[in-house]
């Protein structure tokens, strides 16, 4: 595991994992960012500690007190909500020798007691006791000192959507997430009054690499041949007179356009229509939705959409609503922890359908996701193999000055490159901008 | 006169052994056409999901067609989280039985310990389930298995043979 003062790699070891030649219709990563014990150490200091990191949701504390821990790169990190309904994130670790402070995974506490020395904060952070105080015989002056619980260097909430920095000196949160904040708002003004998570918790862990999962986030090409076993249950269930039930129902590759464009600081993001709109959740609103935000809006709403915010926040809105959150362990070790989102006030049947369609397609104990997630396993393991590149990341290179959409210009939105087609595309340029973000915070500070 | 208690409990040991020798046709065929089969997410530390309407289940199927789905995809050949299959060995106990006539509500603990054939690995999931019986003949069908899984940070993946 890295430290500061490990010798961490040069910048030509780093360079060379990325050989980015798109002139040259090159584009080809190196398995070493894969396995590499050295490599791991630096992403955690210098990606999962050195940018802006998702770090939950707003609606999971909604009352004032509530608290949730996590983890940004390997430091514990708490984010309270105070007496007055303010959002705040600190280290979870006492001023005094660094015990955790909040033990749960979410609770609710007035005041936090750290269970080694007594120590006390209240929900805004703030030292409310040091016990025996008094008694101490502390030298002078420490009781002027600040003894409040750490704060995260940057914290920031983004329509309920909480992201914090370890690292202080990252752009704001609007630089950071740029146009990405059109697809969290179209996450979030599904009503009137925002979103909640779907009470359950699903948490999970894959022997593989977090580059894969985020590699598949907006992978079109696999869906058609990771999943028949879930296409062939869709169809059965369809000649069967089942309708609806789910939006891959009918699903045929080559009779859905699919595009995908690419944002500055390693953003991405993979859109389409579905072969099944009628089972989405989302359909008996849309009426409404359409009245409120506009027909170019709500035909957003109604595209299949697979966004990264990079690099550890991933939004799939097609069968269902999804967040996950990555947290990577080790090279070849990552913690997945999921949310199904509704919209607030959704109605009974909607959501159940919803609820459903997430319990299938996106759970780990679905009908599609583990087959993801071994696919992953599969690739860690050849990522051993002792050839240098592999050859994921062509197609759509030969796609050329492509067509700024009428939809891309509806949403206000500027992306650096994109491409469309339809499914059988499996457009893979879209997966260049999270490898040269990944890159360009690796080469920061390499000597 | 049966014990009732060791009726029901040896139902639920066939049960086990048709998931652990993947007699997945027999397991099938334990179930009502409209049998529920659940395992709760949880919401906290110590409280599970109650409401399926409202709540999120890791495995929720509302009919034994929604049930055979799990198993034809696991048996398809065509699910690379199913090849291979893993081997497990289900061990059933502290079967509590509250009433039985026509029908009975059956707690049980399980450990089920599964060997990933590609891993190399082996893993544990451990719980108890709580069973909706009826009274079939001079047999029992299953209504409702709820299992409750202690252990749900999972390795991967999660499925039916596995609680």
């Amino acid at each position: 595991m890295s430290d500061r003062f490990a010798a961490g790699m040069l910048r030509a070891e780093i360079e060379r994992l990325v050989d980015d030649r798109p002139e040259a219709g090159v584009f080809q990563v190196h398995r070493d960012a894969f396995i590499s014990e050295a490599v791991f150490a630096l992403e955690m200091q210098r990606i999962f500690e050195g940018t802006w990191i998702f770090l939950g949701l707003a609606p999971q504390i909604p009352e004032t007190h509530d608290y949730f821990t996590t983890t940004v790169g390997r430091q514990p990190v708490v984010v309270m909500r105070d007496a007055e309904g303010t959002l705040g994130a600190f280290y979870n670790a006492c001023r005094h020798r660094r015990a955790a402070v909040c033990p749960l995974e979410r609770g609710n506490a007035r005041v936090h007691v750290c269970k080694y020395h007594g120590w006390s904060y209240d929900s805004a952070g703030r030292n409310v006791g040091i016990k025996g105080v008094q008694h101490g015989a502390y030298a002078e002056g420490f009781v002027r000192e600040d003894h409040g619980l750490m704060p995260l260097a940057r914290f920031a909430n983004y329509r309920g959507f909480l992201f914090g920095s370890a690292n202080p000196d990252v752009p704001s949160i609007e630089e950071h997430l740029g146009d990405m904040r059109a697809f969290l708002d179209l996450v979030a003004e599904q009503s009137p009054n925002g979103f909640v998570c779907v009470p359950g918790n699903v948490g999970y862990e894959y022997r593989g690499n977090w580059k894969l999962q985020i590699e598949n986030g907006v992978d079109a090409y696999h869906f058609s041949s990771t999943h028949p076993s879930y296409i062939g249950i869709l169809n059965k269930r369809r000649a069967q007179g089942e309708s609806g039930g789910s939006v891959y129902a009918g699903f045929s590759d080559a009779e859905l356009f699919r595009a995908t464009m690419t944002f500055p600081h390693g953003h991405n993001a993979l859109y389409g229509s579905n072969p099944a709109s009628e089972a989405r959740a989302l359909n008996a609103a849309m009426p409404a939705l359409r009245q409120r935000l506009g027909e170019a809006r709500a035909q957003w709403l109604m595209y299949t959409r697979n966004v990264t915010i990079y690099p550890n926040l991933q939004i799939a809105e097609n069968a269902s609503l999804q967040v996950r959150m990555l947290q990577p362990l080790a090279p070849d070790r990552t913690a997945m922890k999921t949310w199904c989102l509704a919209p607030h006030g959704e109605a009974p049947e909607a959501l159940q359908l919803r609820i459903r369609q997430y319990e299938e397609f996106f759970n780990p104990s679905g009908l599609a996701t583990p087959d993801d997630t071994v696919n992953y396993e599969d690739c860690q393991t050849g990522y051993r193999a002792g050839f240098d590149f592999q050859q994921g990341y062509l197609r759509g290179m030969g796609v050329r000055n492509p067509q700024r959409s009428a939809a891309v210009q509806a949403l206000g939105i500027h992306p650096i490159a994109g491409t469309e087609g339809t499914f059988d595309l499996g457009d893979e340029t879209v997966m260049h901008s999270p490898w040269r973000e990944w890159k360009r915070l690796l080469l920061v500070g390499a000597k | 006169m049966i014990d009732p208690t060791q009726e029901v409990a040896q139902f639920l040991y066939r049960e086990a052994r048709f998931l652990d020798t993947r007699d997945w046709m027999a397991w099938l065929a334990l179930f009502t056409e409209d049998a529920v089969f659940r395992v709760p997410a949880w919401k906290s530390e110590h409280d599970i999901t109650t409401d399926p309407t409202r709540e999120l289940s890791l495995i929720y199927c509302a009919s034994r067609t929604r049930i055979s789905e799990r198993v034809q995809r696991a048996l398809s050949g065509r699910s690379v989280a199913s090849i291979p299959l893993p081997r497990t060995q289900h061990a059933v106990s502290n079967v509590m039985v509250t009433h039985t006539d026509a029908s009975a509500t059956v707690q049980a603990n399980f450990t089920v310990h599964l060997f990933d054939l590609k891993k190399k690995d082996t893993r544990v999931f451990f719980g108890h389930s709580t069973y909706q019986l009826l009274r079939v003949a001079d047999d029992w069908r299953i209504r409702d298995k709820t299992a409750v899984l202690a252990n749900d940070y999972l390795p991967t993946l999660l499925d039916f043979y596995c609680v």
